[in-house]
C-alpha cells in the first residue's frame, strides 16, 4: 500500500471507522469507489472494527463512570477554590484583583474543557455498540450438513462426515451434540456450545 | 498494521492473521506453537504423541477460524479399564463458538494400553487475543469400568459419560441376549432392525438462540402457548405433570415442564426428551429439555419445574416445520448418590413414538460394525467384554 496513487493504510482505516475528516472522507470515498484493492482493505478494517466493538472493554460500565468522572472534576474545582493565598499574593491581589483570578480562572477553564472533552468521549464510547449489527445474536445450528454457530452473516460450521452415520441432538440448555462413528468403529461425540 | 498494535495484538500470529485477512490466506497449525495440551499431573492418562493432520487457521475479518483435525495418542497409566474420556477444547472461553468438547464413550482400554482420540472440531477466536497458544486442550474427565471418575468435570462430563456407559451396558446386554437365545440369525435380525430404525429416523434442522429470542433482534409475537402431552414410561423414577412452550409458527420458546420425584431417593438431574408433531402428523425428535446446571436436589415426593430460556426453530430440507403438537418423556435421571436411570429397552419399545429417538452411542457403534465388517466382527465385539 506504498503506491502513491493509493491512500495510506491509516487513512483507509480511518475511513472504515468513520473517523476521517469530512473533506478527507470525500477524497477517500472518491478513490475507494473506483479501486477494488482499497475497497477490500476498507471492508477488512470494517469487519475488524465490528468484532472489536462487540468484545472490547466488556466489563466497563460507561454510564456509571460518566457521573463519577464529572463528580471528580467538581471535587477538583472545589479543592482549588479552598486553597489559601500568601500575604504577598493577597497584596498583589488587592492591586491586581482581575489578574489574581487568572490562575484560578485558568484552572476552572481547563477543567471545564476537560469536562466537555470527557463528556464527549464518554458519549462516543457509549454509542459504539450501535455499530454492531442488530441481528448479531449467536445462533446454534444443527442441520443435515453439520453443526455450528452463526453470528449475523458469518457461519462457523463443523461439517458432517459424508461417509459415516451421524446423530445430532440439540439441548435447550444451549448446546448441540454430534456423534459419528469413524472408520475404525469408534464413536466420537463433538459438542458445540452457544457460549 | 497499526490496528493490530492499537488493540494490543503483539504476537506474530496477529500479524500473520491480519495479513491473511487482507490476502484471504490460511495457515497450517503446528503442535509446538499453536496448541497447549494440559493433562493434570495425577491424571490416569499420559500423552504419547500429537498429530495435527490438516489443522488450519483462517482469518475472516477480525476473527480466526480454527479448523482442527488433530489426533492425540494417550496411554491408560492407571489401574482400571477406561470406559470413556472427554476433552475440553478452548480457543476463547466466553465467546460463542470459542469452546467445544470431544468425547469418546464406549471404549474399553486396559491399563498400560494406548488409544487415539481424534479432535475434529471448528472453533473461532478474535485476532486481537493473540498471546499464547491458539487452542488449549484440557482433560475434563475419565470414566472407569466401575463407574468411578477422574477429572475437573467442568462440562458435567461425569454425568454424560456415566449415562452413555449405562446405556452401553443396556444395549450390549440386549444384543448379547439375542445372540445367546436366538443364535447368530437372531442377532442379525435385531441389528438389522436397529439399522432400519436409524435410517428411518427423520432428523430436523434446528436453530437455537438464548433468552427466548428468535434469530433476529425483535421478539416475535406468540401465536399460542402449547401444552406438552406426556409419554409416561413404566419404570421412570420421575414423572412429568404438566408443561408448555410459547409457539410461533415453526418456533418454540422458553419450554418449561413440571415434574415430580416418584422414587424413594433424592434426584439431582433430570432430562426430558422433546418430540414435535407437524401439521401432517409426522413426529420428530426436537431435542431435550434438561434441568439447569445449577445444583438441583429434588427430594422424594417433591415437585419442581425444568425451565430453559431458549428459542428453537425447526425446519426440514429447508422448509419450516409448523408445530402442531409436542410430546415429552423422561429420558435421563441422576440420583443424588450418583446412580443413574435410563429407559429400558422394553420402555423404548413400549410406544411407536419412541422409534424416532436417537440410538445410544453404543448401539450406533455396534450397528456400524455390522454394516462395515459383518456379523462375525459384531459377534467378536460382543464377546470382548
Amino acid at each position: 500500500m506504498n503506491n502513491p496513487q493509493h491512500p495510506s493504510e491509516s487513512d483507509l482505516a480511518l475511513l472504515a471507522g468513520g473517523e476521517a475528516s469530512r473533506v478527507r472522507r470525500l477524497l477517500l470515498d472518491r478513490h475507494v469507489r473506483g479501486c477494488e484493492a482499497c475497497q477490500e482493505t476498507v471492508a477488512a478494517y470494517r469487519d475488524l472494527r465490528d468484532d472489536v466493538a462487540e468484545g472490547d472493554l466488556p466489563g466497563v460500565n460507561w454510564n456509571f463512570l460518566a457521573p463519577e468522572m464529572r463528580a471528580n472534576i467538581q471535587v477538583g474545582l472545589e479543592a482549588g477554590a479552598c486553597v489559601g493565598t500568601s500575604p504577598a499574593a493577597s497584596r498583589w491581589a488587592v492591586t491586581h484583583s482581575w489578574a489574581s483570578a487568572g490562575p484560578r480562572l485558568a484552572v476552572a477553564f481547563a477543567t471545564l474543557v476537560l469536562l466537555v472533552v470527557s463528556g464527549f468521549y464518554v458519549r462516543d464510547i457509549r454509542t459504539r455498540p450501535a455499530t454492531v449489527p442488530a441481528d448479531a445474536t449467536p445462533v446454534l445450528e444443527s442441520t443435515s450438513t453439520g453443526v455450528g454457530i452463526r453470528i449475523a452473516d458469518k457461519s462457523f460450521m463443523l461439517p458432517s462426515h459424508s461417509d459415516t452415520a451421524s446423530n445430532q441432538t440439540v439441548s435447550a440448555r444451549g448446546d448441540v451434540e454430534a456423534r459419528v462413528v469413524d472408520d475404525k468403529g469408534s464413536v466420537t461425540i463433538n459438542n458445540v456450545y452457544l457460549q | 498494521m497499526s490496528i493490530c498494535s492499537k488493540f494490543g495484538a503483539g504476537a506474530l500470529w496477529a500479524l500473520a492473521a491480519m495479513a491473511g485477512s487482507l490476502l484471504g490466506q490460511d495457515t497450517p497449525l503446528d503442535a509446538a506453537n499453536s496448541v497447549k495440551i494440559d493433562l493434570p499431573a495425577d491424571a490416569p492418562l499420559n500423552l504419547i504423541s500429537t498429530t495435527m493432520g490438516d489443522s488450519r487457521a483462517t482469518s475472516r475479518g477480525g476473527a480466526i477460524v480454527l479448523d482442527l483435525h488433530m489426533g492425540l495418542t494417550l496411554r491408560n497409566s492407571g489401574f482400571k479399564h477406561i470406559r470413556g474420556v472427554t476433552l475440553l477444547i478452548t480457543a476463547q472461553e466466553f465467546a460463542p463458538g470459542g469452546k467445544g468438547s470431544v468425547a469418546r464413550p464406549s471404549i474399553d482400554v486396559p491399563p498400560g494400553e494406548n488409544f487415539t482420540l481424534p479432535i475434529d472440531i471448528r472453533l473461532v477466536r478474535p485476532v486481537r487475543e493473540s498471546s499464547g497458544p491458539l487452542v488449549r486442550v484440557q482433560l475434563d474427565g475419565v470414566l472407569f469400568d466401575d463407574l468411578s471418575f477422574f477429572g475437573p468435570n467442568k462440562l458435567s462430563s461425569q454425568r454424560a459419560l456415566t449415562f452413555w456407559e449405562v446405556e452401553a451396558q443396556r444395549d450390549r446386554s440386549y444384543f448379547k441376549q439375542a445372540l445367546q437365545a436366538r443364535g447368530e440369525n437372531g442377532l442379525r435380525q435385531e441389528i438389522l432392525a436397529s439399522i432400519a430404525k436409524q435410517a428411518d429416523r427423520p432428523q430436523l434442522d434446528v436453530s437455537l438462540t438464548r433468552n427466548g429470542r428468535a434469530t433476529g433482534a425483535a421478539v416475535p409475537a406468540t401465536d399460542h402457548v402449547a401444552q406438552f402431552a406426556f409419554l409416561n414410561l413404566p419404570g421412570a423414577p420421575v414423572q412429568p405433570l404438566e408443561g408448555w412452550a410459547a409457539i410461533s409458527g415453526n418456533e418454540a420458546r422458553s419450554p418449561q415442564i413440571e415434574i415430580v420425584n416418584n422414587s424413594g431417593k433424592p434426584v439431582r438431574y433430570v432430562e426430558i426428551g422433546w418430540l414435535v408433531k407437524d401439521k401432517q402428523g409426522r413426529e420428530y425428535l426436537a431435542g431435550s429439555v434438561p434441568a439447569s446446571e445449577t445444583t438441583m436436589v429434588l427430594p422424594s415426593g417433591q415437585h419442581t419445574k425444568l425451565r430453559q430460556d431458549t428459542a428453537l426453530k425447526f425446519s426440514r430440507q429447508g422448509r419450516p416445520i409448523e408445530i402442531d403438537g409436542m410430546t415429552a418423556y423422561v429420558s435421563q435421571v441422576e440420583f443424588a448418590d450418583g446412580r443413574v436411570w435410563v429407559p429400558s429397552r422394553r420402555d423404548l419399545d413400549s410406544s411407536p413414538l419412541l422409534r424416532i429417538t436417537a440410538p445410544s452411542p453404543e448401539e450406533q457403534r455396534l450397528a456400524d460394525i455390522y454394516a462395515k465388517q459383518g456379523l462375525a466382527a459384531l459377534v467378536a465385539e460382543l464377546k470382548r467384554y
